[in-house]
């Protein structure tokens, strides 16, 4: 299985990376740099502005991390998880492919475990970037050491390779499993995770993002509305709790998508 | 190699449904070694045949064994079929080679193996001078020819080909037609669809009739040539001359009428050996310029359906 899936992720991964749906990504990854570059050409342009909240001024570490929280978890990633995740089969049954795929001596569940692999080394490789360069424009800003914060520059990274990981598993399922799984999938991110998370109970329980924040490790501006919002948002599991609920979602959806595609009929319009 | 007796594909009862719409109903049928021409108009049923001795689809009743194994749910089997799909669908992005290479790995061949078998297979379709240009650039009849290239190349027992001739030029059909015969003298088994008799008589003369989702008659079916002699057989033509072939086909008795429509010259012929035969001798001469595309409406055999249901 995990030959099969090595030589699937080999064929797809180019494929991805020059899809239209990487070109939409890299106009996804290039909003943060350029509003990134826009704080920094503005706040070097003007010596007596800076980045404030309602009133409190932000520090380059705390505003790229209001950036890392809003922008990357709360936003790309899931809407990465949701494009690349729910199209993994879909688009080879779209373009009408999936017979080359369908046809060879390689189980089904390998073709959708060689894409999903596939999907999280093209959007980490996208996505790292973009953090790299937003965090050597940012940090800096109000005397933020970048090499003493790189530490939690590296555990950013880690974390949003894991919320590409948990988003991406989900959205396969979902893709493997419902018809329309796009619209699904954004009700999901875009709808129920932040509404859901803003009240207290166990439903919250139900989403990536919430296991996903206690990975977080930047302290969030305190002294504002949206601090305070911030604090909402970060009641939280432990790391251990979240990082263990991570991988059983993972390897839990990730299985029941290898279940339905080995399942399932897939019939192309001819 | 295929024992000598032991037929490719057996089914029994098998159907299949699409919600209230009957793909195939109650077809028990065996399929020797050999080529076997699966044969019946647009609808017929032939592609949902194919998907389920494929693999790609699951009966809703009766049972496929393929080479003396069930195929749902059996990737392993796959190591002994090829199948080239009708549909038009590549990667794009991928060269020729890339592609069959590419396909070939994932039958387990390592890349240098991978890359040797996709060459021979490319070469056997006369394709290797393309084999490095993108397939989006490629033309309908080196689509079709790549398509059989990844079919073939892993050497499998039994060749599946759903409608492999559409499309092709005069020459690649004779070629792809030579070329399933030379596969099926090597001992391998093929099992061809098309909607048109003449390309299936071409390379066989073992027929399964498919109507309607029913096997409606199997073997040596020398009625269904004699019928197709009194219907006339249509033949759409794409070619850079399209007046100056007009007219010779004008000079030729077996040439019921003809008309141009979208480009196309579209002939009625009474006699499509003498035709097609004709039309490949055009082509390879090239003195009325190239001919790129030629195709066969099913109304043809539509018509011999329809005489055959109501006697």
């Amino acid at each position: 299985m995990l030959a099969s899936s090595a030589r699937v992720f080999d064929l797809s991964l180019g494929q991805m990376l020059w899809s239209r749906r990487s070109v939409f990504l890299g106009f996804l990854l290039g909003g943060p740099v350029l509003l990134a570059a826009a704080i920094r050409i503005v706040t070097a342009t003007t010596p007596f502005w800076r980045f404030s909240v309602n009133g409190a001024r932000v520090s380059g570490p705390g505003l790229f991390g209001m950036m890392m929280w809003l922008l990357y978890i709360r936003f790309i990633v899931p809407v990465l998880g949701v494009f690349y995740g729910t199209a993994l089969i879909a688009d080879e049954v779209d373009d009408k492919t999936i017979t080359y795929l369908f046809t060879r001596p390689v189980r089904r569940g390998a073709v959708l475990l060689g894409k999903y692999l596939a999907y999280l080394a093209c959007t980490t490789l996208l996505v790292l970037p973009s953090v790299v360069l937003v965090y050597f424009l940012i940090v800096p800003l109000g005397g933020g050491r970048v090499g003493e914060l790189f530490p939690s520059l590296l555990g950013d990274l880690g974390m949003l390779v894991v919320g590409l990981a948990g988003y991406g598993a989900v959205f396969a399922w979902v893709g493997a499993r419902l018809r329309r799984p796009l619209v699904i999938g954004l009700v999901f991110v875009l709808g129920w995770e932040p509404s859901i998370l803003l009240f207290p109970g166990y439903l919250k329980r139900l989403t990536v993002a919430y296991y996903l924040q206690a990975l977080v490790p930047h302290a969030m501006p305190q002294d504002s509305a949206i601090g305070v919002l911030m604090q909402v948002f970060r009641e939280v599991p432990t790391i251990a709790t979240s990082l263990l609920s991570l991988a059983i979602i993972i390897a839990v959806t990730l299985w029941s998508a290898v279940r339905a595609v080995e399942d399932r009929e897939y019939v192309l319009d001819q | 190699m295929i024992e000598a007796a032991a037929p490719i594909v057996v089914t029994s009862h098998l159907s299949k449904w699409y919600g209230q719409v009957i793909g195939l109903n109650d077809v028990t049928v065996t399929v020797p070694v050999g080529i076997t021409g699966l044969l019946g108009p647009n609808g017929a049923g032939k592609s949902t045949f194919l998907k389920l001795i494929t693999g790609q689809l699951k009966p809703n009743q009766g049972e496929i064994f393929i080479l003396g194994e069930r195929i749902w749910g059996n990737p392993a089997l796959y190591v002994r079929i090829g199948f080239c799909p009708e549909q038009d669908a590549f990667y794009e992005r991928m060269t020729g080679l890339e592609w069959v290479s590419a396909l070939v790995r994932l039958n387990g061949a390592g890349e240098r193996e991978a890359d040797e078998r996709a060459h021979r297979a490319l070469e056997a379709v006369d394709l290797l001078d393309a084999a490095g240009k993108k397939i989006g650039a490629y033309s309908k009849g080196m689509r079709q020819r790549v398509k059989m290239a990844q079919a073939l190349a892993h050497d499998p027992d039994l060749l599946i080909l759903d409608e492999p001739l559409s499309g092709l030029d005069p020459i690649a059909r004779r070629k792809t037609i030579r070329l399933v015969k030379e596969w099926a003298r090597s001992g391998k088994s093929i099992i061809v669809s098309s909607h048109i008799l003449h390309e299936i008589e071409s390379m066989t003369s073992n027929i399964l009739l498919i109507n309607q989702g029913r096997i409606v008659a199997e073997g040596n079916v020398h009625q269904i040539r004699d019928l197709i002699d009194t219907h006339p057989h249509t033949v759409s033509i794409r070619a850079d001359q399209p007046r100056a072939l007009a007219r010779e086909f004008l000079a030729a008795d077996d040439v019921l009428s003809l008309r141009f429509e979208d480009g196309a010259i579209v002939v009625q012929t009474a006699k499509p050996d003498v035709f097609y035969a004709r039309l490949t001798e055009l082509a390879a001469n090239g003195e009325l310029g190239s001919i790129h595309e030629v195709t066969s409406p099913d109304d043809n055999l539509q018509a011999v359906f329809q005489y055959l249901v109501n006697t």
